[in-house]
């Protein structure tokens, strides 16, 4: 064991005497708080300059206990993960079911009808035509072939065949499909044909109407128009004016690739007629 | 007191107090394994009281300055590890100076707990102190047998070896 010198005594009773004059100092007015602020701030980028190399380190330490029970703790959150996505997608989904019946809901009361909510299960050529949409509804519902069929907007098509619980729909962009329209702004009425992708064209009846771009489209007054009048069809996106009259372009009100939630107008329309039977005096020859 | 001592010793007391920050004390918390006062230990164990004493103070301000609490209070706990381990030095084997370096460092983490519970600092729990007793000194015990052979071998290494007193003969002129 060592013995303290007279200068080491002397030293570590002159150094204890300074620890003891620095802590009463710094408890007694903060007289030391601007070498604190100094070295913290220090310390602070030399530790901040350390990390992107002893970071990675220590944390690699850290996470060796519980390496084990991570994995599992990873896939029960990858698992939740993907059940919450799911949930999401459905909440999407179900908002934007319930945004296309609240339009159907305030249409049916502005028009003071009934109409039937529909889902489209399809869409594709079918009937003989290029451009229909299976529903899930059907005579069952009180669905008749030739009610209108509308997003809530615009027009979607008509009710070409109707089942117990399935229609076809014959959408307003096919080519063989004629709407009977009226121009918003000058009253005039003509007729709009499907043209496929590239949207609707606009025929006037009077040959000397003037169509500008711009003016809207709706289904015409009853009488004029098998659809349900006041449906919105398109608007007017270029005109040609020729020797048998204008023409116009329409882009429609609703797309036909995009149908989701529709409504059946369920005002007119009749039961599909059944098969009649052969006359075999005919086919005989009057026999 | 060389200039390769000294800049030894700040460069010591930079790369504990730094490591001791980033990775130790991380590691062990939320035992409080020190490993600026292990140095301390370790370098009055190999060059005895005077260095130690020095050594523990000067690493003890710096760390205060740094920390919350008041300083002085790791200055004066470490400045009695560097006294206690300087006069214990007797040139032992490296496990018989871990084991002193973790006995010493133990108490004086208890000691340091004493006294900021008496300058009322904040967090400080002297029965948490004595409860982490044992397990410092096991931390310590381990870091004690990675330092005390580091320290041995910068601290024998000719730049910087202690200076010793040197004999001064004397050259005067010869009477008659």
């Amino acid at each position: 064991m060592r013995r303290l010198t007279r200068r080491q005594r002397t030293a570590a009773i002159v150094l204890a005497a300074l620890a003891m004059c620095f802590i009463t100092l710094d408890l007694g007015g903060g007289g030391l708080a601007g070498a604190h602020s100094g070295v913290r701030g220090a310390f602070g980028s030399l530790y901040r300059g350390t990390d992107s190399v002893l970071g990675p380190v220590r944390r690699f330490v850290q996470g060796v206990p519980t390496a084990g029970s991570n994995e599992a703790t990873i896939q029960k959150l990858r698992h939740e993960n993907e059940t919450l996505r799911g949930h999401l997608a459905q909440a999407t989904s179900e908002h934007r079911t319930a945004r296309e019946l609240a339009r159907l809901h305030a249409l049916a009361d502005t028009g003071r009808y009934k109409i039937m909510p529909a889902t489209v299960q399809a869409v594709g050529s079918g009937g003989g035509f290029d451009w229909t949409a299976s529903l899930d509804v059907g005579t069952a519902d009180g669905v008749l072939v030739g009610q209108s069929v509308t997003d809530g907007y615009g027009l979607v098509g008509r009710v070409l065949h109707a089942d117990s619980y399935s229609c076809v729909v014959l959408l307003a962009a096919d080519t063989s499909s004629g709407v009977g329209a009226r121009d918003l702004r000058t009253r005039q009425i003509g007729l709009v044909s499907g043209k496929g992708t590239s949207g609707l064209s606009f025929a006037p009846l009077n040959p000397n109407a003037a169509v500008r771009v711009g003016d809207k489209l709706a289904t015409g007054p009853a009488g004029t128009s098998s659809y349900v009048p006041g449906l919105s069809i398109g608007t007017v996106t270029a005109v040609t004016r020729g020797p048998q009259g204008s023409t116009a372009v329409v882009r429609p009100t609703v797309s036909p690739t995009s149908l989701d939630t529709v409504g059946v107008i369920l005002l007119g329309g009749h039961r599909e007629s059944g098969r009649t039977p052969i006359d075999p005096s005919a086919l005989a020859g009057g026999r | 007191m060389t200039r390769a001592r000294v800049a030894a010793a700040l460069c010591a007391i930079l790369t504990a107090l730094l490591l001791q920050g980033a990775l130790i004390g991380p590691w062990t918390m939320p035992v409080p394994v020190s490993l600026p006062a292990v140095l301390v230990a370790a370098v009055a164990l190999m060059d005895g009281p005077g260095s130690g004493m020095a050594f523990g103070f000067s690493i003890g301000l710096i760390a205060d300055l740094g920390s919350d609490h008041p300083a002085g209070v790791l200055a004066l706990s470490w400045l009695g590890v560097g006294l206690v381990c300087g006069l214990a030095a007797d040139r032992n084997s490296v496990r018989r100076d871990a084991a002193t370096a973790a006995v010493v460092c133990a108490v004086a983490s208890v000691f340091t707990g004493l006294v900021l519970v008496a300058v009322h600092a904040d967090g400080a729990d002297l029965r948490h102190s004595v409860e982490w007793a044992l397990p410092v000194g096991l931390g310590d015990a381990l870091l004690a047998l990675a330092v005390v052979p580091a320290v041995r071998a910068f601290l024998r290494s000719s730049s910087l070896r202690a200076p010793h007193p040197g004999f001064e003969l004397s050259t005067g002129a010869r009477r008659g």
